[in-house]
């Protein structure tokens, strides 16, 4: 840029910011540089600017009603967001890690419960259980694996 | 708007909601809306004006408690804002939305309701949304915040000279963004 060039570039700077106070502080309506078409044209582009964006501001019922609608928002958001109670017995790092995991001990020991049984005949005795069982010993073995592994990725989350 | 009671600063209110004052929130709610509505109904569609405001406010209630005041609030607030409107118009992309609302939605609720001034408003968000970042920011910061350009000088850390010579390229910008 020539110092010509920047010295015309600079007026056109303070011109441009004067008009512009003036059509915000409504001295000015029309464009008023006629010996400079391009700032003319800026100026004609401040005062459309100024004509065709909102200029009214809200009521104080407006804005009362406004805060009661994002109020009323803000409720319904909080509740959506609460943490289901599943969650934060099941999650061992969210809440209570320690009441989580035992919690998931006691799952293992009731699944092992409700397993182990199912080996046993009807008349009570046993023709085989999960401990001598191959394929219940099996059974057993997979779902304690299910079930750390589960409890492994939700505490990584 | 603000009387004897509300005349606490920002920074003050801003604590007094960490220490969970629910009633410094409405303090600084109804002391910033005003701004914050009229800079998202610059940029955005008039329908969604409400719906972004809200997401605005109900971004800052939860932001809050982290807010380090390394900045003023405004001035988080302002970039609180900035950021709701380009995820609103991220969203808009995603979803194969135009870019502003029909013009039969839009005029049931500005002001102006001839189709032309809605027309023409939808066209000169239109331009100033493809702004880059700079050159709206000072535009709002002058029309809708009606700073001053000593005081939008000290905002952005730059001397005067700057940023009249920034706000002439926003307005050239702006002038070629509407005539495209």
């Amino acid at each position: 840029m020539t110092p010509s060039q920047d010295s015309k570039h600079s007026d056109q700077d303070n011109r441009l910011a004067d008009f512009t106070d003036r059509v915000l502080s409504g001295q000015a309506d029309q464009a008023e540089s006629n010996a400079d078409p391009e700032l003319r044209q800026l100026e004609e582009t401040v005062l459309r600017l100024n004509r065709t964006l909102p200029q009214s501001s809200l009521s104080d019922a407006d804005v009362k009603q406004m805060w009661v609608r994002l109020n009323a928002r803000a409720r319904r958001e909080a509740h959506k967001e609460e943490v289901p109670f599943w969650k934060k017995w099941f999650l061992p790092n969210q809440v209570r890690p320690q009441f989580g995991m035992a919690l998931g001990f006691v799952a293992l020991l009731v699944l092992m419960a409700v397993v182990i049984p199912s080996f046993t005949t009807g008349n009570g005795s046993t023709i085989g259980t999960a401990l001598t069982s191959s394929q219940g010993l099996a059974t057993v073995l997979v779902l304690a694996g299910v079930i750390l592994l589960i409890f492994w990725f939700m505490r990584r989350k | 708007m603000e009387n004897a009671s509300n005349s606490a600063s920002d920074e003050s209110l801003v604590q007094q909601f960490k220490d969970g004052s629910r009633d410094a929130f409405d303090q600084l709610y109804h002391r910033h809306l005003p701004v914050v509505f009229k800079r998202v109904r610059y940029v955005i569609p008039e329908n969604d004006v409400e719906d972004v405001t809200q997401e605005i406010f109900i971004a800052a209630m939860k932001s809050l408690p982290s807010f380090r005041g390394d900045s003023q609030f405004g001035t988080w607030l302002r970039t609180l804002t900035n950021h709701k409107v380009a995820e609103f118009y991220r969203k808009r992309a995603r979803k194969q939305e135009p870019l502003v609302a029909p013009l039969t939605e839009a005029s049931g609720k500005v002001d102006d309701h001839t189709p032309k001034s809605v027309e023409e408003r939808i066209f000169m968000q239109k331009a100033l949304n493809k702004l880059p970042d700079n050159y709206r920011e000072i535009i709002l910061l002058r029309f809708v915040e009606d700073l001053q350009f000593n005081e939008i000088a000290e905002l952005l850390g730059q001397n005067l000279e700057a940023t009249k010579s920034l706000y002439r390229r926003a307005i050239t910008a702006l002038q070629g963004s509407l005539e495209e």
